[in-house]
């Protein structure tokens, strides 16, 4: 699955309209036309395809010179899963331009899940790529997994039970997202399970093409939920959300035994703010002194509801004050790892962000997204970047101050 | 790098230059998705008028066939290079130079996206009509070159209403301004208007100057629920003839609404055979008389119901919809091939009649969605099957289509162009005394023959 052959029909369903054009961070950049979906649908028909032009180092850098974001994908009226065809791209002309040191990270460091001392090489290892420290994310000093695993029981009266899958942003470098997660989720009646040994959602690998890694992790994954016993699998994170909704049982094959898991954690994965906001509050926070803005990810096509539950869910609450900017859904230029390899253009994707945060003159920039989280903040002066369901947690401890 | 290219990147620097050609591919077709030309020899993207004019200059010395292109969102295969040579890609001519409130008009790059204008002058609360589907990526220097239209035609015409002044590089790569920031001028030939809809054969349009209009203070959308296509087009009639425009009025057949209801959430009714999106602007006062007439009309002729909608975020979204029916239809056909037939608005349920019509005779499904109030109608073959037979058959209904388009008065394109799609029917249209006089101005704009050369009539323009 994921093999391009799979998607021979759905490529000419593009009816080059060229509405990719509004909306792809790298094309508004770069204003070529090659680098827009239309043209690199078409060049992958081309070469990989109909094979009437032969591969080039120049189609290797216009398929890595895409940030997966699925801008394109969200925008095209006609289905086009644009992100899926490069990635089988990707995949089928073999891993790719990227070194073997961050292929290495994302493939193989990242399967093993609580081996903080090796994710801490790792790091090391990555920022010895020669990019800044300040434009490195840095590990927590302590994991999510060693504040909280197991089953976390509900405050109060028990409404239902949860389970949270926690995405390596969370565990590794916001571990107070998952915090938070937690805390709210059982404030508000929810059970929380957190089965032991989950470890990434394969987003990353499938972004190197790696599909062989990644499959690993769905299994590896999928096999260690219980989904018959709870009402949901909770994610914070809008890329984990979507590789598990739209992409897990894509890369299964038809016949895998998994198959049916996957199809049934697709229908139970919400991201948390959206379930909450979904389930409603049970217990509503005093008030919220603060004034915010919000960055839309980029991977929010998977839910029509996850972009609208952070605005309800804060932007009601007394004292809290939304600033919306002029774009909400641009992209900010970071797409997991794009911007190591690509720091030119993620920086100026990312400057059109920084100005429009500017200028909401918001003191907090909050997002579901951890590396959005991580590139934001390392561009911006002063505002600080959060988890929405962070600033959630802190309304409940006003409330309880109070 | 070949010769051309060199001389290309020492007149305005590479990074302006493209010659590879996974780059040039993106320039061998348009919107028209089942049709590609071939690849230029190079394509530049130029940044200032300038250079422009160096590279038209270039061309003209050494007869190099050029190229322009906005968006490359036309349907007519007006900005694909046939003959090979140069594309002089635009997109990078893309600053809204001025947009004056006093005056009521605005100064634009010819690459400036449409979209991002309507947004500038909006912000100001002043108003820039012209609303072509593709306006999302369309530019105002594609607008120009090819008399863009949209729904917004029946009530406030088309781009070639609202352009005042140009600023052309000619063939010859010499630059010269037409007209100005007034609104009305009596001197000389009216060139600025030449250039509109000339489809890039005699010039490259690189500024633009537009009237600007006062932003309506509100809007209403509207659909009307109609049980047969004769019904709907003769509401449509019915509607302009009693004085109630509205600012778009739009036709759609059960299927359209069918695919649109795949994209829009509370779903649009789909209880009827025909169907009309209206949206009325003004003053809430003008639209609420304009309403009550809407519905007094539908009620006399019977419609099977008209429904108000007041959810602006539904009424924002059937409208995003409708802008998106052609890639939207590629959801269920393979090929969706969109006629521009345009006829006086009273011969809209002739036209519609005719096209059900010849669907049934030739055997072959085609869809009809357009801008009733204006007379610009796009029945669109929609094939599944891709092969001779098929593509046999829709030649054959587009030419009967046509025919019978100008039969009841009317012309073969409303808004598209010609391009190379239309070319064939341009002597059904115009008579040879006509096309011959055209063909002297091509020459005395052009005597090399090498601004988009191919397009417009057969032959092409360079003889």
């Amino acid at each position: 699955m994921l093999k391009l052959e799979n998607y021979q029909d759905v490529i000419n369903k593009c009816s080059h309209c060229g509405n990719c054009q509004a909306t792809c961070p790298v094309y508004l950049e770069d204003l070529l036309e090659s680098h827009v979906a239309r043209n690199r649908l078409n060049l992958i028909n081309q070469v990989m395809i109909l094979k009437t032009m032969p591969s080039s180092s120049r189609f290797k850098e216009i398929l890595d010179r895409c940030l997966l974001c699925t801008n394109c994908t969200q925008t095209c009226s006609s289905k086009v899963p644009v992100d899926e065809i490069i990635i089988a791209a990707r995949a089928e002309m073999g891993k790719s331009t990227l070194g073997g040191l961050k292929s290495f990270v994302v493939s193989k460091m990242l399967q093993q899940r609580g081996l903080t001392g090796l994710m801490g090489k790792a790091g090391s290892l990555v920022q010895k790529m020669g990019v800044a420290a300040r434009e490195m994310p840095q590990l927590a000093s302590k994991s999510f997994d060693k504040f909280y695993s197991g089953t976390i029981p509900a405050e109060g009266e028990q409404r239902g039970r949860v389970a949270y899958f926690v995405g390596c942003g969370t565990n590794f470098l916001y571990p107070d997202t998952g915090i938070a997660t937690v805390k709210v989720l059982t404030r508000n009646g929810w059970e929380v399970v957190i089965p032991p040994g989950q470890v990434c959602c394969g987003i990353p690998a499938i972004a190197e093409g790696d599909l062989a890694a990644a499959r690993e992790m769905v299994a590896t994954n999928l096999k260690l939920f219980d989904l018959e016993n709870v009402e949901a699998v909770i994610t914070d994170c809008t890329s984990c959300g979507m590789m598990i909704k739209e992409k897990f049982s894509k890369l299964l094959d038809a016949e895998d035994p998994l198959q049916e898991k996957a199809q049934a954690l697709a229908g139970k994965i919400y991201e948390v703010t959206d379930f909450l906001q979904q389930k409603g509050l049970t217990d509503t926070p005093a008030a919220l002194n603060i004034s915010f803005t919000y960055h839309v990810p980029c991977h929010r096509g998977w839910s029509p509801t996850v972009v609208d539950a952070p605005r309800e869910l804060l932007g009601t609450l007394p004292g809290a004050q939304l600033q919306e900017l002029r774009d909400p859904e641009k992209c900010c230029g970071a797409a997991g790892t794009f911007f190591m390899e690509h720091r030119e253009l993620s920086e100026s994707i990312r400057s059109h962000r920084l100005e429009q945060i500017e200028a909401s003159e918001a003191q907090t920039v909050i997002t579901q997204c951890p590396v959005c989280r991580f590139y934001l903040a390392a561009g911006l002066k002063s505002q600080q970047v959060t988890h929405p369901v962070i600033l959630l947690a802190q309304a409940y401890e006003n409330s309880s101050q109070q | 790098m070949n010769g051309l290219v060199k001389d290309l990147a020492r007149l305005i620097g590479d990074s302006k230059v493209l010659f590879q050609p996974e780059d040039l591919l993106a320039y061998a077709n348009d919107a028209t998705h089942y049709f590609r030309t071939q690849l230029p020899d190079a394509a530049v993207l130029p940044t200032s008028t300038e250079e422009v004019a160096r590279v038209m200059s270039y061309a003209h010395q050494h007869h190099i066939p050029v190229t322009p292109r906005g968006a490359g969102s036309g349907l007519s295969g007006g900005a694909t290079p046939v003959k090979g040579g140069i594309v002089v890609d635009t997109k990078r001519l893309n600053r809204i130079l001025e947009i004056d409130r006093a005056n009521m008009t605005a100064s634009v790059e010819g690459g400036v996206v449409l979209q991002n204008f309507h947004r500038a002058v909006e912000e100001r609360g002043l108003f820039y009509p012209p609303d072509p589907q593709s306006m999302s990526v369309c530019t105002i220097g594609g607008n120009v070159a090819t008399r863009a239209g949209g729904p917004r035609g029946v009530k406030y015409g088309t781009t070639g209403n609202y352009v005042t002044g140009l600023e052309v590089v000619l063939p010859d790569g010499s630059i010269i301004k037409t007209g100005g920031k007034f609104v009305k001028q009596s001197v000389g030939y009216d060139l600025t208007h030449l250039m509109t809809g000339s489809e890039g054969t005699l010039g490259i349009i690189t500024g633009v100057n537009v009237r600007l209009l006062t932003l309506p203070p509100s809007t209403r959308t509207m659909v009307v629920v109609c049980e047969t296509l004769d019904q709907a087009a003769e509401i449509v009639s019915e509607i302009i003839a009693r004085g109630a425009v509205p600012a778009m009025m739009e036709f759609l057949i059960k299927l359209a609404i069918t695919v649109m209801n795949n994209y829009v959430d509370p779903p649009l009714p789909t209880d009827g055979e025909a169907f009309l999106l209206i949206e009325m602007d003004g003053t809430p006062a003008q639209i609420e008389s304009d309403i009550k007439t809407i519905k007094e009309i539908c009620n006399e002729m019977k419609a099977r119901e008209v429904r108000e909608v007041d959810d602006e975020r539904a009424a924002k979204a059937y409208w995003n919809a409708r802008s998106n029916i052609y890639p939207l239809i590629m959801t269920i056909f393979n090929r969706a091939i969109s006629e521009d037939i345009t006829v006086p608005r009273s011969r809209i349920p002739d036209l519609v009649r005719a096209v059900q019509e010849i669907a049934a005779s030739v055997g072959i499904m085609i869809g009809l969605a357009g801008h009733a109030g204006d007379g610009n109608m796009h029945p669109t073959i929609l094939q599944t099957e891709i092969n001779d037979e098929m593509a046999a058959k829709a030649k054959q209904a587009i030419e009967l289509m046509v025919r019978r388009g100008l039969e009841l008065g009317g012309t073969i394109s409303g808004e598209h162009g010609i391009g190379i799609h239309k070319q064939e029917f341009l002597d059904w249209e115009f008579d040879q005394v006509q096309i011959d006089l055209m063909k002297r101005i091509k020459q005395a704009f052009d005597p090399y023959g090498i601004m988009n050369p191919g397009k417009i009539w057969l032959e092409g323009g360079e003889q």
